[in-house]
C-alpha cells in the first residue's frame, strides 16, 4: 500500500518537465559543477536505478537532504510531526465530544425545532472552506478583537525545553485556540451526522424497546443502550478522520503559520524543495494509511461481535 | 372473578398512520386467572402483540390508548401515571420478546444485561445479582459459566431461554410472552414450552403466551382467548374452546393449524384476508369470510362475547346452532366454497 | 438479423427516456429545491457575467482624479464592494469568479461520476480480475492524501484552473466507484438480470438496460457531493498559491486579500463576499445531494 503511494511519488517526481535540481543550482555554476551535482543526487544514473536506490533508501529511513534547509529530510520532518500531530488531536477531540453529544440530542430532539435547523447549518459548517474560516476567526478574534495571538505556535523570543513544556504552556495553548478550533468547527459535521443517523436507528432496535419495558432509568436506555451502539461507527470515523485531518491542515497550517508537515509540504513545493515535498508527502501518506488501520483496530475492540466471533 | 391476576376490559388501542387512524385493538375483553397460561391467539394483524405491548405501555410513538381499563393487581395499568407504571414493569411484569436477537444489546455480556435488571430494577447488591444470575441461568437449564458470553455467542434456543432468565429475574406475578417460539424449529419449540409451562407451574406465575400458531395453544396454554380484526372473538378453557368451538373463526383457525404433537392431516386455510381496520366492517368483522354468514350478521352492529356456559365467551349470533355448524366446518368443501 | 435492427430504434428511445426520468430531481424537499434555485442563479450569474460585471476583473483601476484605485472601501468611487490593493473592482472579480467555480465543479463532478461509474459497472458486473485489479487501484487511490497529492500535481503542471479538475479525475473516483460496485453486486443477483442473462441478452445489454438506470441516482449523489468538493479543492489551491493567477476564481480572490493583508486592515468586504459564494453553492451541492439520498434510501426519512 504505502509502497505504490511511494512509487506513484517517485514517478511525479522523477517525470515532471521540470529539472528536479533547477531551484539547488545557482545560473553561475558551471556545467561540470551542474553535472558533479547530479551524481552527488545520483540524478546521472537511469531511472530504474534511480528507483531501486529510491526505495533501498525510504526502507531504511533515508529521506535525502533537503535542498533548502541543508539538513537531512528525515529530521526535519519529525521534528514538524508532532505539531501537526497536537492540532489534529485536539481539534479533532473537540469535534468528537461536541459532534457525539449534539446529535444524540438531536436524534432524542427528533423533529423539533432544533433538530431541523442544525441540520443544515452543520452542512453549511462542510461547506465552508477551512482557511476561509480561519481568515474570519483570524480578522475576528486576532486582528480586531485581539485575543488570541496570529500565528505560529509561540510568542517571539520565548524558548521551552522539548516538546512536552512547549505543548503545556499558556503561550502555546493561545496560539492553538484558532486553528484548532477552525478545525474543529469544519470536523464537527461527520460525528454530529452519524451519531444523530445511528441513533434514530438503534432507538427503534428491539433492545432499546426492551430496555424500556424492564422500566429502565432513560438514562441508562438512551445513553447506556441506545448511544453505546450507535457510537461503534462514529468511534471508528474518528481514525478516519485523523487520516483526512492530516491533509487538510495543509491549508489551516499555512492560514495561521502553523510550523506543520502541511505548511512545509507547501513551502517545499512553493521552493521547488523536492526531497522535502516528498518526504512530507509520504509523512502525511503514512499517518493516513496507519490511521485506516487503527480504525479497523478500535472497530473490532469496540464491537464483541468482532472480537469474540 | 376475584382469583384473576389481570382483567382487560374494553381496551381500544389505535395507531396513527398518515392522518388516518386504525383502530388496531377495538373493545377487547379477557381475563387472566391467577396462576395460569393464556394463549392470545389470532392471525397476524388482529391485534394480539398490540395488546400485549399495550400492556406495558411501552409502544410506537404513533400508538395511542384511546379506551378501556387493564386492572392488574387490583390498579388500572390505563390509567396509572407513567411513574407508577414504571415502578411495576419487570418487577410484576416481564416480557419475554419475539426475537431474543434483537432485545439483547449486542455489546453487552449477558451477566451484564442481567445485573442490569437486577441491581438497577431489583435493588440487588453486585453481590447478590451474581448468585441471583447464577440461579436463573440453572433454571432455564444453561451452564452458568456462559453469564460471561456476549448474545450472538448463543444458538436461537439458547437466546430464547436467556430471554426467559431475564423474565424471571424479579419474580415477576405476570409475564407477557410476545411470540416467543416463532422463529425456532419444531423440536426447539417444544423444548422451550416445556421450561415455560414447567417453571410456570413451580413458580406459580401468570403467564400470556401471544402466538399466530394454535398448536402452541394448545400445547401449554390453560385458557385461550381468540382475537379477529382487533376484537376478541371467542375465549375460555383451552380443552372446551379447541374441542367446542361456538365462533367459526375458531372453527377455521384450528383447522388452519398441525398438531404439535403428532403430524396432522390436511390443513384447510382460511380464505381471504382481515378487514381494513382503517375503515372496519359493520356487524360482524369475519363475516366475508365465513362459510356461514347470514345478512343479519352484518345489519346487527357490533356483536358482544356472551356466555356460553362455563365461563366460555363467543361473539357469533348463531352459537346457538354451535354444533351444526362445528359439524360442517370439520369439512374442507365448507372452507373451499369461500374462495 | 433485420428484425433485431428494426427492434433496437424503439428500445433505444425507451432507454433515454427511463434514464431521464430516474434522475428525478427532487423538487418536493425544501432544502433541496432551496440548493437547486441557489444553482440556477449561479449558472445565469456566470452565463451574464459580461453584462452583469461593471469592470475588466483584472484590470487596474484609476479614480477620476487619476489616483490609484486600491484599497477602496465598499461604495467608494462607485465600486460596489471596494477595490483590492493592486486597485480591481471586487464586485467584477466575484462576478466572474462564479464562471470557473461552475465550469470547475460540473467538469469535475462530471468526470468523478463517470469514471466511477464505469469502474464500479465493470468491477461489479464482471468481477474476476476486473474487478480485482480496480478495486486494488481504488485502495492505493484511498491512500493518496488527496489535498497534498493536488498541490505536487500543480506545482509541476502549468499553472491552470484545470489541474484540479484532472487531479480529482486521478483520485476521487475511488469514492463513487466503490459505492457504485456493492450496488451493481446487489442488483446483479436480482431475479430479472438472471432472466434477462437466460434469455440471452448481451452483458452490455444487461449492464446498460437493467443495471445502468438502477444506480444513475446514486452516481448522481456522487456527482452533486463532488461539485462542492472540486470547488473547494480550487479555492485551497488558489488560496496556496498554485492556482493560475490570469483567472479569477473565488479562491484566487482570497489569496489575494490574505497575502494583501486585508484580515489586519479589517477588509471583511474583501474576503467575506466570496467565500459566502464558495458557501451558497457547496452548500446548494449538499441539500440536492440529501434530497437524493431520501430519495435513494427512503428509509432514513422514517
Amino acid at each position: 500500500m504505502l509502497w505504490a503511494v511511494a512509487t506513484i511519488l517517485f514517478l511525479m517526481f522523477r517525470l515532471m518537465p521540470t529539472n528536479p535540481l533547477a531551484a539547488y543550482i545557482d545560473p553561475t555554476f558551471t556545467e561540470e559543477q551542474q553535472q558533479l551535482l547530479m551524481a552527488k543526487f545520483g540524478l546521472d544514473r537511469p531511472l530504474w536505478e534511480q528507483y531501486f536506490i529510491y526505495l533501498k533508501n525510504l526502507l531504511q529511513g533515508e529521506l535525502g537532504d533537503s535542498f533548502f534547509y541543508r539538513q537531512p529530510v528525515g529530521e526535519r520532518v519529525l521534528e514538524l510531526l508532532p505539531n501537526t500531530l497536537v492540532l489534529t488531536f485536539s481539534s479533532l477531540i473537540v469535534a468528537y465530544l461536541f459532534g457525539i453529544i449534539v446529535g444524540a440530542w438531536l436524534a432524542w430532539k427528533r423533529d423539533s425545532v432544533a433538530e431541523r435547523a442544525t441540520i443544515p447549518l452543520v452542512l453549511t459548517t462542510r461547506a465552508m472552506p477551512e482557511f476561509w474560516l480561519g481568515m474570519l476567526l483570524l480578522a475576528v478574534f486576532s486582528f480586531t478583537l485581539g485575543w488570541f495571538p496570529a500565528g505560529g505556535t509561540r510568542s517571539p523570543g520565548s524558548e521551552y525545553d522539548g516538546y512536552l513544556a512547549l505543548y503545556t504552556s499558556r503561550d502555546f495553548l493561545s496560539h492553538l485556540v484558532l486553528p484548532a478550533l477552525t478545525l474543529a468547527i469544519y470536523s464537527q459535521g461527520l460525528p454530529l451526522l452519524l451519531m444523530r443517523s445511528n441513533m434514530l436507528e438503534v432507538m427503534n432496535e428491539d433492545f432499546v424497546t426492551m430496555a424500556r419495558i424492564k422500566g429502565l432509568s432513560n438514562w441508562t436506555v438512551v445513553v447506556r443502550h441506545a448511544a453505546r451502539n450507535a457510537l461503534l461507527p462514529v468511534m471508528t470515523s474518528f481514525a478516519i478522520a485523523v487520516g483526512y485531518q492530516i491533509q487538510g491542515n495543509v491549508v489551516v497550517e499555512t492560514v495561521f503559520s502553523w510550523p506543520g508537515l502541511g505548511r512545509e509540504l507547501v513551502n517545499a513545493v512553493s521552493a521547488s524543495d523536492y526531497p522535502l515535498a516528498q518526504g512530507a508527502f509520504l509523512m502525511i501518506a503514512v499517518v493516513v494509511v496507519l490511521m485506516n488501520l487503527l480504525a479497523d483496530l478500535l472497530y473490532s475492540l469496540l464491537d464483541p461481535r468482532v472480537s469474540h466471533a | 372473578m376475584d382469583g384473576d391476576i389481570l382483567r382487560v376490559n374494553g381496551l381500544k388501542i389505535s395507531y396513527a398512520v398518515g392522518d388516518e387512524k386504525v383502530r388496531a385493538v377495538d373493545d377487547a375483553t379477557f381475563s387472566i386467572p391467577g396462576g395460569s397460561i393464556v394463549g392470545l391467539v389470532g392471525e397476524s394483524g388482529c391485534g394480539k402483540t398490540t395488546v400485549a405491548r399495550g400492556l406495558t405501555r411501552v409502544m410506537t410513538k404513533n400508538a395511542s390508548i384511546e379506551g378501556g381499563e387493564a386492572i392488574f393487581d387490583g390498579a388500572d395499568l390505563m390509567s396509572m401515571s407513567e411513574t407508577e407504571m414504571n415502578r411495576l414493569r419487570w418487577r410484576d411484569i416481564a416480557f419475554v420478546p419475539q426475537s431474543a436477537m434483537n432485545s439483547l444489546d449486542p455489546v453487552y455480556r449477558i451477566e451484564h444485561q442481567l445485573n442490569e435488571v437486577l441491581v438497577q430494577r431489583g435493588g440487588h447488591s453486585r453481590k447478590d445479582a451474581r448468585r441471583r444470575a447464577e440461579e436463573l441461568f440453572d433454571m432455564v437449564g444453561i451452564e452458568p459459566r456462559r453469564l460471561k458470553d456476549y448474545p450472538h455467542q448463543f444458538s436461537g434456543g439458547m437466546r430464547q431461554r436467556v430471554a426467559i432468565a431475564l423474565a424471571l429475574a424479579l419474580n415477576p406475578k405476570l409475564v407477557i410472552a410476545d411470540e416467543p417460539v416463532t422463529a425456532l424449529d419444531v423440536i426447539v419449540q417444544r423444548q422451550i414450552l416445556d421450561t415455560l409451562k414447567d417453571l410456570q407451574e413451580k413458580l406459580g406465575i401468570s403467564v400470556i403466551l401471544v402466538t399466530h400458531d394454535i398448536s402452541v395453544v394448545a400445547y401449554v396454554c390453560d385458557r385461550i382467548v381468540v382475537m379477529y380484526a382487533g376484537r376478541v372473538v371467542e375465549s375460555g378453557d383451552t380443552e372446551t374452546v379447541l374441542t367446542k368451538p361456538y365462533h367459526p373463526y375458531t372453527m377455521g383457525l384450528y383447522n388452519a393449524f398441525p398438531d404439535l404433537q403428532s403430524s396432522a392431516g390436511v390443513l384447510t386455510p382460511i380464505e381471504g384476508h382481515p378487514p381494513d381496520l382503517r375503515h372496519p366492517p359493520t356487524g360482524c368483522r369475519f363475516a366475508q369470510r365465513c362459510p356461514f354468514a347470514q345478512d343479519r350478521c352484518t345489519t346487527s352492529g357490533e356483536i358482544a362475547l356472551s356466555d356460553v356456559g362455563g365461563g366460555h365467551f363467543a361473539a357469533c349470533l348463531r352459537s346457538d346452532e354451535a354444533e351444526t355448524l362445528r359439524g360442517d366446518a370439520a369439512k374442507s368443501e365448507t372452507w373451499a366454497a369461500m374462495a | 438479423m433485420h428484425s433485431e435492427t428494426a427492434r433496437a430504434e424503439p428500445v433505444k428511445d425507451g432507454t433515454i427516456l427511463r434514464l431521464i426520468k430516474r434522475i428525478h430531481l427532487p423538487l418536493d424537499d425544501p432544502f433541496a429545491l432551496a440548493g437547486l434555485i441557489i444553482y440556477a442563479v449561479f449558472i445565469l450569474v456566470a452565463v451574464f457575467a459580461d453584462q452583469l460585471a461593471t469592470h475588466n476583473p483584472l484590470e487596474i483601476l484609476f479614480t477620476a482624479d487619476y489616483q490609484l484605485a486600491a484599497d477602496l472601501r465598499p461604495g467608494e468611487d462607485g465600486f460596489v464592494l471596494g477595490t483590492t490593493s493592486l486597485g480591481r473592482d471586487i464586485y467584477s472579480q466575484l462576478i466572474y469568479g462564479s464562471r470557473s467555480a461552475l465550469l470547475i465543479g460540473i467538469t469535475a463532478a462530471f468526470m468523478v461520476a463517470v469514471i466511477g461509474t464505469v469502474v464500479g459497472l465493470l468491477a461489479g458486473y464482471f468481477r474476476g480480475w476486473i474487478d480485482v485489479v480496480l478495486m486494488r487501484a481504488a485502495d492505493i487511490a484511498f491512500g493518496i492524501p488527496f489535498l497534498p497529492f493536488v498541490i505536487v500535481l500543480s506545482a509541476f503542471l502549468e499553472p491552470s484552473i484545470w489541474n484540479v479538475v484532472f487531479a480529482m479525475a486521478l483520485i476521487l473516483w475511488r469514492d463513487t466507484g466503490r459505492v457504485i460496485r456493492s450496488q451493481v453486486l446487489t442488483l446483479r443477483t436480482r431475479a430479472y438480470i438472471d432472466a434477462a442473462r437466460v434469455a440471452g441478452s448481451s452483458d452490455l445489454k444487461i449492464v446498460f438496460r437493467h443495471i445502468a438506470p438502477n444506480i444513475l441516482p446514486l452516481s448522481f449523489l456522487y456527482g452533486s457531493i463532488a461539485i462542492g468538493w472540486a470547488i473547494l479543492t480550487e479555492a485551497a489551491i488558489s488560496f496556496l498559491g498554485f492556482g493560475d493567477p490570469e483567472t479569477i476564481s473565488w479562491g484566487y480572490m482570497l489569496q489575494d486579500a490574505y497575502a494583501s493583508q486585508a484580515l489586519s486592515t479589517g477588509g471583511y468586504y474583501w474576503f467575506v463576499p466570496p467565500g459566502i459564494c464558495i458557501v451558497l453553492v457547496v452548500v446548494a451541492g449538499f441539500f440536492i445531494s440529501r434530497g437524493y439520498e431520501e430519495i435513494l434510501f427512503p428509509k432514513l426519512k422514517e
